[in-house]
């Protein structure tokens, strides 16, 4: 069945791809008797934008090809197998876009992909080398949580009010990443959460923003109490976040042991005079005027705070997840950098992401909600374009994303069938180590980048393209001689044309083009080493740039 | 400076772009370059290229960041005090300047100390590993909202050398915790990190046949590397570029400056077969390559336990290393263009714990400077009998990176933008130690 597979696989492609091209224009998006929220965000970015464009400004809407790749790559971090593409490209049912979303969203591959990526939004702002320990159990927490379809709000509470063992307790992660140092601790929150950044504030009346450093310090008054100790209980050594309502105690008898071990209340240090103890602060929350009383509890503070922070009356709080979501899906946000709203911002087209922040809110912080919204819009389905210029319009196009590390390394795996339960396969043993020191970490290390920097910003480096082209570990997974993978593949499939689509789909999921297909065919032509040929044109695809890219 | 340098510099930089083609070395043929020949046309585009980017880069200046991680005792190293019950164990040394003592630990040190600053008054406020390595590598303390810049990647940004093959900051040895990189600099300039000396630098040794890998570069010029969509043409070219320039690393023989096994044995016995030994002497190599920055990461110093003999063993590892690197870039004529720094994130307290160890301590601790224009035989800054507090010129950290500026001579006062368009000083605030020169 698989010698043949592959060559039907083909023709049914070539047939539907230029049935596709035929039809182009009959493709658009269906549009629902009662108008979805998705189309709705369509009509008002139109009118705030799109109206007073010309036409060809306006990306048209993308194939299936690329979309299924897209749809893949954003909500499990993994490429469609073959088989999918082409049963996808097959499909005539004019819901399938919708129904691939949906079945997507209830993939478990789902949740992990993005557990990851809040990982890696707390994690690289860590000013706490320990907080690395929480990184798989904050991968797990996010993951479970997403997988559930926990509300956002509750996830919000849930981080905010966290205590407890480190390694036990995802939640705990921005309190440990910021080592429960009462200032960084606020400042992390205010960014994830309400995308501000008031921690310029921490100094100084921030230059541009309304905020005030006063109202900086009476939100990190929240956190006083907050502390990050060791486990004493267990034989192992842990730390966990704890709660002290207990007044300070000065430890060791000598003067230059001494430490202050933390104050009850917070204090805003005297600029003039910044050894004093400063003023003491009373909790608020900046965004919404709520004041607490001073003296009350940990859990009362923290408490207090997620409440206000996720309520309704909070925009921020919802303003923040969608204009990052919405960067992460449609390739640009409503106000960038994604984790800077504001105040005094102007976003682009305000009353859609008025719009989209209220209607999340309305449906319960519904993170799936939100993602199956987006996805539905015509502005995600768009065909990619390069990054704008400043004086061009948004949201005229998707726009190319790198792959984040772990998208990257589980491509790699599908493509050359790492994963596979082969007794002697190198990446076997090596693909379950999660360790610091394992395949996955060390590519972390190399590709890695903290998803809440502008993507602009985000740029290749010598020692990755080092790792892909030129690495041990690459070379020998790419090698032919094996009984799955490429070795698999040259002993299935005869007609060297038909593995040159293979590998086209499985690397790329797309066709090759015809001018593609004759320099890959003349190349293994000349080589004379069929399995040669097809290692170096497999290395190829792997180091080709489009194999780095979400477009 | 003098002009026989600043040729000797010129020598080393187009020797380096040029020896990969033509293997010939050129030294001779580029004493002799002048404005004239320059103007006639007798250089190529290239040479011309590298001849100005060796004038940007302030002729030649480099550096060598010695990193002490974990935090060196002060009192076993450059600021013994044997007369206080502090000092503990450690006795002090003559040196070969009259009226200044190190401690018993760095016999070889004692004899260059003719080429040594140390600075005795350093202080700052930061005493956990991380923050104050963030500190000590950028100058700034952590922050979670912008990620500063390692000194490293500021110097190679200012005086790196755009042309060449090598990287400009390579990294040698274990990183500790709070390793800093480019930060918003951007990659470019991120170190090059090797955790070992003795071994060519990661995935930089070509694994296929050199005729397969440049048909593979060759399938991938003609495949890989071109946009798929009109979408990607930005990202396609910068990735042309640095497969180009990843390709002409592995294929390059300037990779041959990372081989200490080209040294001979009596230099690389000079150095000593550790691995800080083997770190200077390829600190050395790369600087004479056209590097602009190596950092050689020497430790662990965190001697809270046993702090005496792990730190006589330490020194030991550190004495005859440093020693022969002062002499050596000496011997060569280099040490006037490479400030040579020695420091770690802060010093160790005066009181000796009840376990012979020393613990955290940044309110008086030792850096020494060498090279680069620093006058050497000389101390800055004076503390207490016991080493407790700073009595006479305290130096602060933004202090001490201003100092470093001026030896390299770069402005610190040049802003850098930050990603949302914040401008950052290389160095805020402080002022440059300036009897530490000439």
């Amino acid at each position: 069945m698989n010698r043949s597979f592959p060559l039907i696989r083909t023709v049914g492609l070539l047939v539907l791809v230029l049935a596709c091209c035929w039809q182009r224009p009959r493709l658009a998006w269906c549009e629902p008797a009662v108008e979805s929220s998705s189309s709705r965000v369509d009509r008002l970015l139109s009118a705030e934008i799109f109206a007073q464009l010309s036409p060809g400004q306006l990306a048209p809407p993308t194939g299936d090809l690329t979309y299924l790749r897209r749809v893949w790559l954003d909500l499990l971090g993994h490429l469609p197998p073959p088989e999918e593409i082409t049963a996808f490209v097959l499909s005539k049912d004019p819901q399938k876009r919708a129904n691939l979303v949906d079945r997507l969203l209830n993939d478990p591959r789902f949740g992990r992909n993005w557990g990851r990526y809040w990982r890696d939004v707390i994690l690289y702002r860590r000013t706490e080398e320990r907080a690395m320990a929480t990184s798989r159990i904050l991968t797990e927490y996010f993951a479970g949580h997403f997988q559930a379809n926990t509300p956002w709000d509750q996830i919000a509470s849930e981080i905010i009010t966290a205590t407890g063992e480190v390694r036990e307790s995802g939640s705990t992660a921005i309190i440990v990443a910021q080592a429960g140092e009462p200032e960084n601790t606020a400042a992390e929150i205010a960014r994830i959460f309400m995308g501000i950044q008031i921690q310029c504030a921490q100094c100084h009346d921030h230059p541009y923003d309304r905020w005030k450093r006063q109202q900086f310090h009476e939100l990190a008054a929240f956190f006083p109490r907050v502390a990050v100790r060791p486990t004493r209980a267990t034989g192992e050594r842990g730390f966990q976040v704890v709660a002290d309502d207990q007044p300070p105690r000065r430890r060791g008898k000598k003067k230059a042991n001494r430490r202050v071990r933390g104050t009850l209340e917070h204090y805003m240090s005297d600029l003039e005079n910044p050894t004093a103890q400063g003023q003491m602060i009373q909790p608020a929350l900046f965004t919404t005027g709520q004041k607490l009383d001073v003296g009350v509890t940990d859990a009362r503070r923290r408490g207090t705070l997620a409440q206000w922070v996720t309520s309704d009356n909070n925009e921020w709080f919802s303003k923040a997840i969608v204009n990052r979501l919405w960067s992460e899906l449609i390739g640009e946000g409503f106000v960038e950098p994604i984790d800077d709203l504001g105040p005094d911002r102007e976003p682009q087209a305000p009353r859609t992401f008025d719009f989209v922040s209220a209607e999340f809110a309305r449906n319960g912080y519904d993170i799936k909600w939100l993602f199956r919204t987006i996805m539905s819009t015509e502005a995600y389905q768009r065909e990619s374009r390069p990054r704008r210029q400043s004086a061009d319009s948004p949201f005229t196009a998707s726009r190319p994303q790198p792959l984040r590390s772990d998208q990257l390394f589980d491509v790699f795996l599908q493509v050359v069938e790492a994963d596979q339960r082969q007794p002697d396969n190198a990446f076997r043993k090596n693909t379950r180590q999660t360790g610091p020191n394992g395949p996955r970490s060390v590519f972390q290390n190399m590709f890695g980048y903290d998803p809440s920097q502008p993507r602009e910003e985000v740029t290749a480096s010598i020692p990755q393209a080092l790792v892909l082209m030129n690495s041990a570990q690459v070379n020998r997974a790419i090698r032919g001689g094996k009984p799955w993978g490429l070795g698999k593949w040259l002993r299935e499939i005869e007609g060297d044309r038909t593995l040159v689509h293979e590998l086209y789909l499985r690397c790329l999921a797309r066709e090759p083009t015809a001018q593609e297909t004759k320099t890959c065919l003349s190349y293994v032509k000349r080589t004379r080493d069929r399995r040669i040929a097809f290692e170096d044109i497999l290395w190829t695809l792997i180091n080709s740039v489009e194999f780095r890219y979400r477009i | 400076m003098t002009t026989t340098q600043q040729n000797f510099h010129l020598d080393r930089c187009i020797e380096v772009s040029i020896r990969g083609s033509s293997g010939v070395h050129r030294r001779d043929f580029l004493h002799g370059v002048s404005a004239a020949a320059m103007a006639t046309g007798m250089l190529s585009w290239t040479d011309l290229l590298v001849v100005e980017a060796s004038r940007l880069r302030k002729r030649g200046m480099a550096c060598i960041l010695l990193w002490m991680k974990g935090g060196p005792s002060q009192f076993e190293t450059f600021s013994p005090t044997p007369d206080h019950d502090n000092g503990g164990e450690t006795q002090a040394i003559n040196t070969s300047v009259a009226g200044i003592q190190l401690a018993e630990n760095l016999p070889e040190t004692a004899r260059m100390m003719n080429d040594i600053c140390v600075i005795r008054s350093m202080t700052s406020k930061e005493r956990s590993h991380r923050r104050a390595s963030f500190l000590l590598h950028t100058g700034y303390i952590p922050t979670p909202s912008l990620r500063h810049p390692s000194f490293g990647s500021i110097v190679t940004q200012q005086l790196g050398d755009p042309t060449q093959n090598l990287p400009g900051f390579v990294r040698i040895g274990a990183e500790g915790r709070g390793a800093t990189g480019a930060g918003f600099l951007g990659v470019k300039f991120d170190p090059f990190v090797m955790r070992r000396a003795d071994r060519t630098p990661n995935n930089t040794k070509l694994l296929t046949q050199s005729p397969r890998f440049r048909r593979r570069m060759n399938l991938l010029d003609q495949l890989g590397t071109r946009a798929g969509t009109a979408a990607m043409e930005a990202q396609a070219a910068v990735h042309r570029e640095l497969y180009e320039r990843a390709a002409n690393l592995v294929l390059s023989p300037d990779m041959s400056a990372f081989d200490i096994q080209q040294e001979t044995a009596s230099v690389r016995r000079a150095y000593g077969e550790t691995k800080f030994g083997q770190g200077c002497l390829l600190a050395r190599r790369l600087v004479e390559s056209g590097v602009t920055f190596v950092e050689v990461i020497h430790g662990n110093w965190d001697t809270h336990l046993d702090n005496f003999s792990r730190s006589r063993k330490l020194c030991a590892a550190l004495d005859q290393p440093y020693a022969q690197l002062l002499g050596d870039l000496k011997q060569r004529g280099m040490l006037d263009r490479t400030l040579v720094v020695w420091m770690g994130e802060f010093g160790r307290t005066p009181r000796i714990n009840p376990r012979a160890g020393r613990d955290h301590y940044s309110r008086a601790f030792s850096v020494a400077l060498a090279g680069g224009g620093v006058r050497g035989g000389q101390v800055i800054g004076r503390t207490d009998a016991g080493g407790a507090e700073v009595t006479e010129r305290p130096v602060g950290v933004s202090d001490l990176f201003q100092t470093f500026c001026h030896s390299l001579r770069i402005d610190a006062s040049h802003e850098n933008m930050s990603p949302v368009g914040r401008p950052i000083k290389i160095v805020e605030g402080g002022e440059a130690v300036r009897e530490a020169f000439a």
